[in-house]
């Protein structure tokens, strides 16, 4: 009784003297099922990779950098958020976003912030802080290196 | 026969879970690992086939030995398709692990994801295929168990229930211990827990305790009648709720020990931090108690 549910069913316990490999494997509809779907997510994850391959690897880094049109002003200093877009296909290391401001009754002031790492058509945010308002002189925000990776 | 159809659906959920109960204790310490996250988001697409095509191989060598399924040696064609199911189902976890972790989100481009989830996926694959070895009590049967043949009448508390308990809560310190210690001192918890909204923590704390509940009773490493007979946590969501307790204060503590946490911090610090760590502390802990 105990051996024939045993055939029918795979029980997680078997004993040693019922050696499986003297037994035709047999394989349950919700074996097959898990089979199935897992060859699925598979093929779909291989056909990802090979799609990213052709579509973006071949395309070195670029950027785009955009910044908000008004500075937030906190505490009398003037936050000015940026966001940076690499455009390419593959990654850049250590990007590194320099930002200057030309005043013409002040001493110009420069911010520098680096970026670990901007992978294809990935887009971080960040903000510049200045001591005067960027609207009274000329602010200038690149990119002025990478690194690949 | 028709409770044998019943049982084929739920022998197999169960063995998926056991691969999965597997898959999450041996992938849990390279996922809070951030080399691994950078390793796979700049890794180019060749390597990453090479990457899924080793881990195939691996793999099937340790499903030739041991399936997440039978003990017994198995025909080379099932085994090649059970590694196929190991392959598939440590990928499934170690995307809801990234997904949970923020890891990947909607933001992440394709290709940052993909890297992610096939270098996070060789320690989740390999789990699968040793969750047998990892987290199977047949091969400490012989060792005499504390609580056999106790009759159930006994499971109302007593002191030796309450010893049973004890053992319990013994058995998740040392399992969340020792999955967590190695993570606590970390950089990699105060980088997650501040890329974590609060809300967010929420699904973290649900999974946790998911987790732990999954690998206790669900998968069936454990006869839960012989179970239910030991110790005062007698419900499975009762003793799966205060095995998380045990896991946030191993956690807190953990933290403080290593001075992650000190009283300089706001508290939002301390319960992001906690909640993180908690994690894989619920996990260790869940596997302490069915080893122990």
């Amino acid at each position: 009784m105990a051996d024939d549910s045993a055939k029918n069913t795979p029980v997680v316990d078997v004993s040693p003297s019922q050696s499986l490999s003297l037994i035709e494997p047999v394989r349950t509809l919700a074996e097959w099922i898990t089979l199935g779907v897992t060859t699925l997510i598979l093929a779909i994850l291989v056909a990802l990779v090979v799609y990213d391959w052709r579509a973006n690897q071949s395309r070195p880094p670029a950027f785009q950098v955009e910044i908000a049109e008004t500075a937030r002003v906190t505490d009398g200093r003037y936050y000015v958020p940026f966001a940076i877009t690499n455009t390419g296909g593959r990654v850049a290391r250590t990007v590194q976003v320099t930002a200057e401001l030309h005043l013409d009754n002040a001493d110009d002031e420069a911010g520098e912030q680096q970026i670990d790492f901007l992978s294809g058509s990935e887009r971080k945010r960040g903000s510049f802080v200045f001591e005067h308002d960027p609207q009274t002189g000329e602010l200038v925000i690149r990119v002025a290196s990478y690194r690949l990776p | 026969m028709r409770a044998a159809t019943v049982n084929i659906w739920r022998e197999e959920l169960k063995a998926v879970l056991r691969g999965a109960a597997g898959s999450f204790l041996f992938g849990i310490p390279l996922l809070y690992t951030v080399e691994v996250w950078s390793i796979g988001s700049a890794a180019q697409s060749p390597l990453l086939l090479a990457v899924l095509g080793t881990t195939f191989i691996v793999v099937l060598l340790l499903t030739e030995i041991e399936g997440f399924r039978r003990t017994l040696t198995l025909h080379p064609i099932e085994a090649i398709l059970e590694s196929i199911e190991a392959l598939g189902i440590g990928l499934v976890c170690a995307a809801i692990a990234l997904v949970l972790l923020r890891r990947v989100t909607l933001e992440t481009p394709l290709s940052e994801a993909l890297g992610k989830l096939i270098f996070e996926g060789v320690p989740f694959s390999i789990g699968v295929a040793l969750a047998r070895s990892i987290l199977s009590r047949d091969r400490l049967e012989n060792r005499t168990r504390r609580t056999i043949n106790r009759p159930r009448l006994l499971a109302a508390p007593s002191l030796s229930s309450l010893r049973d308990t004890l053992v319990d809560f013994d058995a998740t310190l040392i399992g969340a211990i020792l999955i967590a210690f190695s993570i606590a001192p970390t950089e990699e918890i105060p980088i997650l827990a501040a890329d974590i909204p609060p809300l967010w923590l929420l699904w973290l704390m649900a999974a946790s305790l998911l987790f732990s509940y999954g690998i206790v009773f669900a998968s069936g490493f454990s006869d839960r009648s012989d179970r239910r007979q030991r110790g005062l946590l007698i419900s499975p969501t009762t003793e799966t709720l205060v095995a998380y307790l045990v896991a946030l204060l191993a956690s807190i503590t953990m933290l403080v020990f290593f001075q992650q946490l000190t009283l300089q911090d706001p508290w939002q610090e301390w319960l992001g931090d906690t909640i993180v760590l908690a994690l894989p502390a619920a996990i260790g802990g869940a596997a302490g108690r069915i080893l122990i």
